[in-house]
């Protein structure tokens, strides 16, 4: 997943000689939409063009850290003792093998390890066991950076003469980057203040004023509101932007960390961003104990008892479904 | 007993009476700073183009005056607002709400007076009034054109529910505005009913889609719900930045209910009609140097006053000059208007440095008022059922009228531009 600095660097000289070849002038930019790959990978000032569709396309929002697999987003100790065998739990278990949880080689840098101070480890590990009720994302809260960057969710970069604008398809959450002098925004937030600066053909991007409520995963990887990302993004192809992330928080961290991963560009010809605008599907979860005719039976105070009653429609037993 | 509970409900009511602002009335929500950050100068420039040829749209922009989107009825026969005329109306707007709400004004302790906690200390504070006696310039009366038939019964039949859900309260026991079209009775059965639209729309007695029962989210209306945002919309702030074949708007409007719209430059079509968004499918084109946008595939679930999955927008967005963006939008719906209508209107730039734009939309992040709200309602339900308390029927929750805003329901302290 990461490029030697050879291939990069050869990546960035073709793109440079392409745009050379195109010309600003040559663009017709109605007949391109987001995600065509015949167009100038640079802005008419000369800048790396990051304006499109993208996505990241790893396991990182479930675990910034590599993992194995495992059976259920949620899982429960199973019959053998093992750690290694734990089953799906209630929460996830009528929906078998789509509720598991994929592997990933992880996407931190280095020895693969996030350098926690040791009570914040104890509360992350707190945090991982405590995810339905601790996870923002379940909330459709805002989601953050860098989190926002890698979620299983397209966004839209489009990058302005004097600023970038992004917009993210989970809970519509948005982020500008500025550049040069600019105020600060009047209270501290989730998806953070982002100034940029251009250092040769990869935009560094310093991200500061967070509120210190998101997290990094669905893993409990978490920060505190002196959290401080410096981002660096370089296209790699006009296709894949090469994302970094270096993370500071003193107060959660003994130093700083990075993370890096690719960013690939939706390529879908005519893709829009669609919305997954969460709101409305996070409120059974968080209101469902306070309806006057309870949709969920077993809500006691806030704590819902999920039952799992499946009930087999005639036909589609697993021993008939098998036989067609 | 009474007075908790609506002390109970304090928050969540008052958020409600500024739904009513945002969503209802359609006046634009000023909660933020609403002054230009930095005046703009005496003299406008010409309108800067972008390096490849097309106008600049770039930056943050507001309105800097405040126009009704209708014509009011008093002003029937002018379209614009002699200067003095402009003056004058400023100074009574500014009086009446400015006026601190006194025991004269409206009873302490009531259901009314919740609604008066949103006064001018907090957020009603008004621009000045525009030249123009409305935003919309087609038809030429200024006025939304009329419903169709089958718009006019679903409205009806809204209101009809709305109102039943209100006949227990002392709203329509005292004739209260609240209660207009209603009577005073028993506790409706309706209550038991499930309201007869999801978008419970331009209804009197339920603010921003509120009903008068709060025995699930649903009740509460997309306001309440943190999803009060629409298109298209005529208040607060616009961040916009531009690439060659994409625009990206943030819309900074009502109180942390902004969002954020990515919009192809694009011959391409909409997707598929079964793709169904809160804010519709926009696919842009520059027509000379005017930006043209075509919104389609909204949800069902959208609103804008009345209209949903059938609603078409088509924007213009010009830059006049270098202070000045505007905005132009025909809006259709054969099933909800028996013709399109079209709204203009012009917003000022206001300075990049200053950033004096409300970039988060943490309203569902820090609604507090939900919970409280539904809690209050099941201690209501709770308490009655032991005899301890009011049936709940009795209560009005939100939208009960007084002072919403920093402007009576009607009289001499009421908006002189609705």
């Amino acid at each position: 997943m990461r490029s030697p600095a050879g291939v990069a660097i050869r990546a960035v000289i073709a793109a440079a000689a392409i745009a050379a070849a195109v010309g600003c002038d040559a663009l017709k930019p109605n007949e391109m939409g987001p995600g065509t790959t015949a167009r100038s990978t640079r802005t008419m000032d000369g800048k790396p063009d990051f304006s499109g569709v993208w996505q990241a396309n790893n396991e990182a929002n479930w675990d910034l850290q590599a993992h194995s697999a495992r059976a259920g987003m949620v899982t429960q100790a199973g019959v053998y003792p093992y750690e290694y065998a734990r089953v799906a739990a209630a929460p996830v278990v009528a929906l078998g093998a789509a509720a598991g949880v994929p592997a990933s080689i992880g996407v931190v840098e280095g020895d693969g390890e996030i350098p926690y101070k040791p009570e914040a480890a104890a509360l992350k590990k707190e945090n991982g066991e405590h995810w339905i009720d601790r996870d923002p994302e379940l909330k459709c809260y805002l989601p953050g950076t860098p989190r926002a960057m890698y979620m299983p969710y397209p966004f839209q970069i489009t990058q302005g003469t004097n600023q970038i604008q992004m917009a993210f398809a989970f809970s519509n959450a948005s982020r500008v980057i500025h550049f040069g002098k600019v105020e600060r925004p009047p209270d501290l937030t989730y998806m953070g203040h982002s100034v940029g600066r251009w250092e040769g053909d990869t935009l560094v991007v310093d991200v500061t004023e967070f509120n210190g409520k998101n997290w990094f995963d669905r893993a409990g990887n978490f920060h505190s509101d002196a959290l401080h990302v410096v981002e660096r993004y370089t296209l790699q192809t006009p296709d894949v932007i090469r994302y970094e992330a270096t993370i500071e928080d003193p107060n959660v961290f003994t130093k700083a960390w990075k993370i890096s991963m690719p960013l690939y560009r939706r390529m879908e010809p005519n893709m829009p961003l669609l919305e997954y605008r969460c709101i409305e599907y996070a409120e059974e979860f968080m209101y469902g104990g306070l309806r006057k005719q309870q949709l969920v039976k077993h809500w006691e105070g806030e704590t819902m008892i999920v039952d799992i009653t499946r009930k087999v429609p005639p036909g589609d037993k697993l021993y008939e479904w098998y036989r067609r | 007993m009474r007075r908790r509970f609506l002390e109970a409900l304090g928050v969540a009511t008052a958020l409600s009476a500024v739904v009513l602002l945002l969503t209802f009335a359609r006046e634009p929500v000023r909660a933020q700073t609403t002054q230009p950050a930095t005046p703009a100068p005496e003299k406008a420039g010409p309108a800067p183009t972008l390096p490849w040829g097309v106008p600049d749209l770039q930056g943050i922009w507001t309105r800097d005056s405040d126009e009704p989107l209708q014509r009011p009825a008093k002003y029937a026969d002018k379209a614009t607002f002699t200067d003095e005329e402009r003056a004058a109306l400023d100074r009574q707007i500014s009086e009446i709400v400015g006026r601190e709400a006194t025991e004269g004004r409206r009873q302490r302790g009531t259901e009314q007076d919740v609604g008066g906690a949103y006064n001018s200390a907090v957020f009603t504070s008004h621009l000045r009034t525009g030249r123009r006696t409305s935003m919309i310039i087609d038809p030429p009366d200024g006025k939304i054109p009329a419903v169709t038939p089958e718009e006019k019964k679903r409205r009806a039949d809204m209101l009809e529910f709305a109102l039943a859900l209100m006949q227990a309260t002392d709203e329509c026991e005292k004739h209260l505005p609240a209660c207009n079209g209603g009577k005073y009775g028993p506790p409706s059965p309706r209550r038991n009913e499930v309201a007869p639209a999801y978008v419970m729309n331009a209804v009197v007695g339920g603010g921003g889609g509120a009903i008068n029962r709060s025995d699930g989210p649903e009740d509460r209306g997309h306001g309440e719900r943190c999803m009060a945002a629409a298109l298209p919309d005529f208040g607060g702030f616009r961040r916009i930045v531009q690439s060659r074949d994409q625009v990206s708007i943030l819309y900074d409007v009502g109180q942390g209910q902004g969002w954020i719209r990515a919009i192809p430059i694009t011959n391409s079509p909409h997707p598929p009609k079964g793709v169904h968004m809160w804010w519709g499918d926009s696919r842009a084109r520059w027509d000379g140097k005017t930006l043209v946008v075509d919104v389609t595939n909204f949800s069902e679930k959208s609103n804008y006053q009345g209209a949903h999955q059938n609603l078409h927008l088509i924007e213009k967005w010009e830059r006049v000059d270098s202070e000045t963006l505007r905005y132009t939008v025909t809006i259709e719906d054969p099933t909800v208007w028996t013709k399109p209508w079209t709204v203009t209107h012009d917003m000022k730039k206001q300075s990049d440095a200053d950033n004096r734009i409300y970039p988060e939309p943490r309203c569902h992040e820090g609604n507090y008022g939900m919970v409280g709200l539904l809690a209050g309602a099941r201690e209501a339900d709770r308490k009655y059922a032991a005899g301890k308390g009011p049936n709940p029927a009795t209560l009005c929750l939100g939208a009960c009228g007084g002072f919403a805003g920093g402007f009576a329901d009607d009289g001499a302290d009421a908006n002189p531009l609705r």
